[in-house]
């Protein structure tokens, strides 16, 4: 018997086995976004035992960090070409191997390659995957499970500490190496949780050939009609496959390039390199600031832990607000104004005083920061859609890559030549209500150009000769799943087939 | 203050000097008449006394260790208090163990705090013995480096589980030694290795669990 939505292309599951990958993204982002930070335990010990000076050792982490967000379109052309499963399970085994290898290192330039390099790389594979496959699983209940997945990053940050600390203790830095990378292979568990969406529709493959075909061949028609321009090259590209293909075609297909015409992912990407500049700054001087005007080293801690905490609650609750249907349709209004809500945070740091200030200003800034945080790929999904967003998400890391590396330097060397901690805070808190208007501005103009631009595609769809309409930020799952990469492979190329002779008539 | 409690304080030196100690009482106890203070080293009193109008000091020249040690002083009215002085400089170990593996290296290390010691001497507790380690003799197990004034570093090649133990670094300053304790475990590779196996299998079996139900779950579909 067929099943009941023989011919009917299914949208995002929003639910179901959804909420099993948000879990496995929970942990995947969890250790892509926590290790790095974790690991920071070791490298007192590493230090000395190598006989190396602190800066030195802090290049690891650097290079990890580096290669987590400089990898991003690497990991995003594989999963184009992949999907996200494999690519997170190949992330997992990296991770592992890079550091059992790390722990039988004999030099630092070769704790460099395994933990900088190579588990970096491993992680960059983890992080990608993960969020993209969210925006495949999720349209209308997205911005909560991105806000749900997100939050690994708090919880495993809190797991990874104290546990990193308790390996150190029994097994020394080697052995804690060891049993990382075998916790790091966790993350293969996590991708083998990514069910490729492809799944859901093979039942509509079995049908096609048979009864199927007229109701795909209604799809498929009102699909070619809401083509964007980037789509329409892509399809073109396939189905002009005797014919040469054009080297940029041929890299666009694997990484969208045509991105950079795009109004919303412009906007988003200015914004963002510039509050990258002041998003992690106050986070690494937090503590030694507190530890500058006379709190001791546990109180110290302690801030960060009440950061974390809030984060954690933060993150998932924000995810709910983003998703009410107030917010939802200015998602990016809300996004503008957690940065300069942040930023707000960061100027008014320098007036707290004593360790009740500052209590409160780590409660504000866990809140802003896990807003924002939570939001930070549900709004570039909701600007670019989530076809895009692979190749958008690829871009932005590696651009973000070179002002996240910037950021805590700079404050260090404020930090360094005026001798306070006030013109750092007071540089990221600029930086960032900067950021956060000039996102709240060019957004108003988006929304504005995308509610004409909508206007004239509804006036234009009387007109069933056009073709060519423009759809960007509409979050339409047909046009979507026409766009996926091979989880839909077997049904785009019966699709195809049937596009040619739609075109034909 | 007359309050039958007793002040310990520790002053550090680190070369020859002249020191002046002294006792001095609270305002609000001078209208105590019949007061008698002595300053005392363990049970031997010391008569050379300063006194004026509410504090006793003593003056001492420390040349060498023997003057080193716990001086008090006295009070004795109504009531009893002492005040004792100690002079010894702090050397900073580890606490917590430094774990490390068969054939790797450790590296220990000692720091001074702000005095510069003249020289530093390791040593190995072998049973109830401290012995010293010669690096000069053993020059490929053990390798001594002094980093700078105040910080030594003892790098042990080789690790074998003999090596496991307590040991001892020894400051020498002018007026005497003093000494940070370090523990060193060896472990076998062995050790990390169970949990690391342990680990992977749990990921190998979760990976084959899901793929398994997924395949399961397929069937299931197609078959309804």
């Amino acid at each position: 018997p067929p099943p009941a939505n023989a011919g009917r292309v299914p949208g995002p599951p929003d639910g179901g086995w959804g909420w099993v990958v948000v879990f496995g993204a929970f942990i995947s982002i969890g250790f892509a976004y926590a290790f790095p930070k974790g690991i920071a335990i070791f490298f007192k010990e590493i230090q000395d035992f190598f006989g190396t000076s602190y800066s030195e050792i802090a290049w690891v982490s650097s290079i990890m960090l580096a290669t987590t967000y400089g990898a991003g379109p690497i990991s995003s052309i594989l999963v184009n070409r992949y999907g996200s499963r494999p690519v997170v399970i190949l992330g997992g085994l990296l991770c592992g191997i890079g550091m059992v290898s790390a722990a039988f290192c004999t030099s630092i330039l070769q704790l460099y390659i395994c933990v900088g390099f190579i588990t970096g790389f491993g992680l960059a594979l983890n992080l990608q995957p993960s969020v993209i496959i969210i925006g495949k699983y999720f349209l209308k209940r997205r911005p909560i499970a991105n806000g749900l997945a997100m939050a690994g990053s708090p919880v495993m940050l809190c797991t990874l500490a104290p546990l990193n600390q308790f390996l150190f203790d029994n097994f020394g830095w080697r052995g804690s190496f060891l049993i990382l990378g075998a916790i790091l292979l966790n993350c293969c568990v996590a991708g083998a949780l990514f069910r490729p969406i492809g799944a859901a529709t093979t039942p509509v493959k079995t049908q096609v050939t048979e009864e199927g075909k007229d109701a795909l061949k209604e799809e498929v028609t009102k699909d070619a009609m809401e083509m964007s321009s980037p789509m329409n090259i892509t399809m073109e590209t396939k189905t002009e496959e005797e014919g040469g293909k054009g080297c940029c075609e041929k890299v666009n297909q694997y990484l969208d390039f045509s991105l950079f015409k795009h109004r919303g992912f412009l906007i988003y990407l200015i914004g963002n390199v510039l509050m990258f500049l002041g998003f992690f700054a106050p986070i690494v001087f937090l503590a030694p600031y507190a530890k500058h005007i006379g709190i001791d080293e546990y109180s110290a801690a302690f801030l960060l832990s009440i950061l974390a905490i809030v984060d954690m609650i933060a993150r998932p609750t924000t995810g709910i607000i983003a998703n009410s249907k107030w917010v939802r349709p200015r998602i990016q209004y809300f996004f503008s104004f957690s940065i300069a809500f942040n930023g707000a945070c960061h100027l008014l740091c320098p007036l707290a005083s004593g360790y009740t200030g500052l209590v409160v200003y780590s409660i504000f800034f866990g809140l802003a920061f896990g807003m924002v945080c939570a939001m930070l790929f549900e709004t570039l999904m909701d600007l670019v859609g989530a076809a895009r967003f692979t190749s958008a998400v690829g871009l932005v890391t590696i651009a973000e890559c070179c002002t996240i590396l910037l950021g805590p330097p700079i404050g260090g060397t404020l930090i360094d030549t005026f001798g306070d901690y006030r013109y750092m805070f007071i540089k990221c808190g600029a930086v960032m209500v900067l950021a956060g208007t000039f996102l709240f501005i060019m957004n108003y103009y988006n929304y504005r150009a995308l509610a004409k631009e909508e206007k004239e595609r509804k006036t234009k769809e009387e007109d069933p000769k056009s073709v060519r309409t423009e759809n960007e930020g509409r979050n339409n799952w047909n046009k979507e799943t026409a766009q996926d990469g091979p989880e839909l492979e077997p049904l785009r190329e019966e699709r195809e087939g049937l596009k040619k002779e739609v075109n034909g008539t | 203050g007359v309050s039958g409690t007793s002040v310990e304080k520790n002053i550090t030196l680190d070369r020859a000097t002249r020191i002046e100690l002294s006792c001095r009482l609270d305002n609000k106890y001078s209208h105590l008449k019949s007061l008698q203070v002595t300053w005392k080293r363990g049970n031997e009193t010391i008569r050379h006394m300063n006194k004026t109008e509410n504090s006793w000091s003593i003056q001492l020249r420390i040349l060498d260790n023997s003057n080193l040690g716990g001086y008090s002083c006295t009070l004795k009215g109504e009531e009893e208090t002492s005040a004792m002085f100690h002079l010894q400089p702090k050397i900073e170990g580890k606490e917590k163990p430094i774990v490390s593996y068969e054939g790797d290296t450790a590296v220990m290390i000692c720091k001074s705090f702000g005095y510069t010691p003249t020289a530093w001497t390791w040593y190995m507790t072998n049973g109830s013995e401290q012995i010293a380690i010669n690096d000069s003799l053993l020059a490929d197990k053990y390798v001594i480096n002094r980093l700078s004034a105040n910080v030594t570093h003892l790098k042990i090649l080789k690790l074998t589980k003999e090596d496991d133990g307590v040991y001892w670094c020894e400051a020498a300053f002018e007026l005497g030694k003093s000494k940070g304790k370090l523990k060193l475990r060896v472990l076998s590779l062995m050790v990390p290795l169970k949990p690391f196996l342990a680990i992977v299998a749990e990921v190998v079996i979760l990976v084959t669990i899901v793929f398994l139900y997924e395949m399961y779950s397929k069937k299931k579909e197609k078959s309804a």
